[in-house]
Parts: structure tokens; C-alpha cells; sequence
């Protein structure tokens, strides 16, 4: 059982930041391979955003996460108050744009990805038959 | 495991450290159609949650796409 008042301290961070990471370390020196990935892929879509160190309090911060979102490993991307991913999902839906879609941001032109992605199919626009 | 929890599925997982414990999944699954990635994985984590609570796995990579 996660601590009432942590919680509800958490769920006043993720309300009142459009983009908010929870992160081992910080975006200036990130102490977790998977939170730096995160921070570099932000950087690079040139977002604004709001960053919590987990470290302090590890095993409470992954109590409330558990409660308030089914996810208890970092780092954790909110944005606009849900849970949008990790690392890998991050990565994923930056390279595919729809990391910059959900931001509301362009995708930047110099967004390094690796390969070309196959157009996932839940992408593909709703087959409309007349 | 991944494929009993989610019928129609394909996993292919992959052994990253060599000790077995460090495991990345790629999972291909007709139960992902409509689901944002975030809920997606939290269906590959729920079918492995066992192995993460005896502690046969520490660390679990997913990939998950739909199938076609």
C-alpha cells in the first residue's frame, strides 16, 4: 500500500505538468542508462519539461506508480496526466513520430532514426466502405 | 508463457545478458488491436509477472506490434 500522502503529492506533479519524467538522476546527470535515452530523445523533440528524481525515494515513488498506473519501473514519461511510457515506448514512438504527435509538437528533421519503420497497422486510417 | 496468456499471439524472447535473467520479447499479438503501447505492454507484463515475482527475471524489453 503505497503512502496517501506521497501519492496524492504525485498526482498533484503529474496534473500540473503537461510533460513530466520521472527519472533516476537528472537531465543534466542522469544516473540510469534507460533515464538518459529518455532525456535525449526529450532534447531532441525540444520539449519543455518538468523531471523527478525517483532515487531518494525509490521503493515509495514505485509504490505510488504501481497504484496510479499499473507501472512501477523507471523512468516514466507522463504526459497530460497519463502514463505514456518507459524507455523502449519512448524510443518507439519517437522514431515513429507519434512521440511529437502526442506533445503536440513537430518531429524534428535531424530525429535520429536508425531504420525505417513498417507502417504499424494500427496506424493505417479506418477502412471506410460505402 | 507470453503466447498461453494471449491466444493467437507470437513471442520470440531473447536471452540479452546470456544469464537468462535480462529478457527482451517481441511479441506479435491480435489482442494489441485498438490498445495504446503503454497498455500493450502492461498485457506482456501481466502474462510474466510471475517469473518477475520468483524473481527468474529481472529485466524485461518488449516490442510489441500487431499482427499482419
Amino acid at each position: 500500500m503505497a503512502d496517501p500522502e506521497l501519492k496524492s503529492k504525485v498526482e498533484e506533479l503529474i496534473a500540473a505538468n503537461q510533460v513530466l519524467l520521472f527519472m533516476k538522476g537528472t537531465p543534466d546527470m542522469p544516473r540510469c542508462g534507460f533515464s538518459m535515452r529518455v532525456v535525449q530523445v526529450l532534447d531532441q523533440v525540444d520539449v519543455d519539461y518538468g523531471a523527478i528524481d525517483v532515487l531518494p525515494a525509490l521503493q515509495p515513488l514505485r509504490e505510488v506508480t504501481a497504484e496510479i498506473s499499473d507501472w512501477q519501473t523507471f523512468p516514466q514519461l507522463y504526459v497530460n496526466g497519463e502514463l505514456l511510457g518507459g524507455c523502449d515506448i519512448i524510443e518507439e514512438m519517437f522514431e515513429s513520430g507519434e512521440l511529437a504527435e502526442a506533445l503536440g509538437v513537430e518531429q524534428p528533421e535531424t530525429a535520429q532514426v536508425p531504420q525505417a519503420q513498417p507502417t504499424a497497422p494500427q496506424q493505417s486510417p479506418p477502412l471506410q466502405i460505402e | 508463457m507470453i503466447e498461453a496468456a494471449l491466444p493467437g499471439a507470437a513471442a520470440e524472447v531473447r536471452d540479452e545478458t546470456g544469464t537468462g535473467d535480462h529478457i527482451r520479447a517481441t511479441v506479435v499479438a491480435p489482442q494489441f488491436e485498438g490498445l495504446s503501447r503503454i497498455d500493450q505492454h502492461r498485457l506482456v507484463k501481466a502474462a510474466v509477472k510471475e517469473r518477475f515475482d520468483d524473481g527468474t527475471i529481472h529485466a524485461l524489453s518488449v516490442k510489441t506490434s500487431l499482427p499482419g
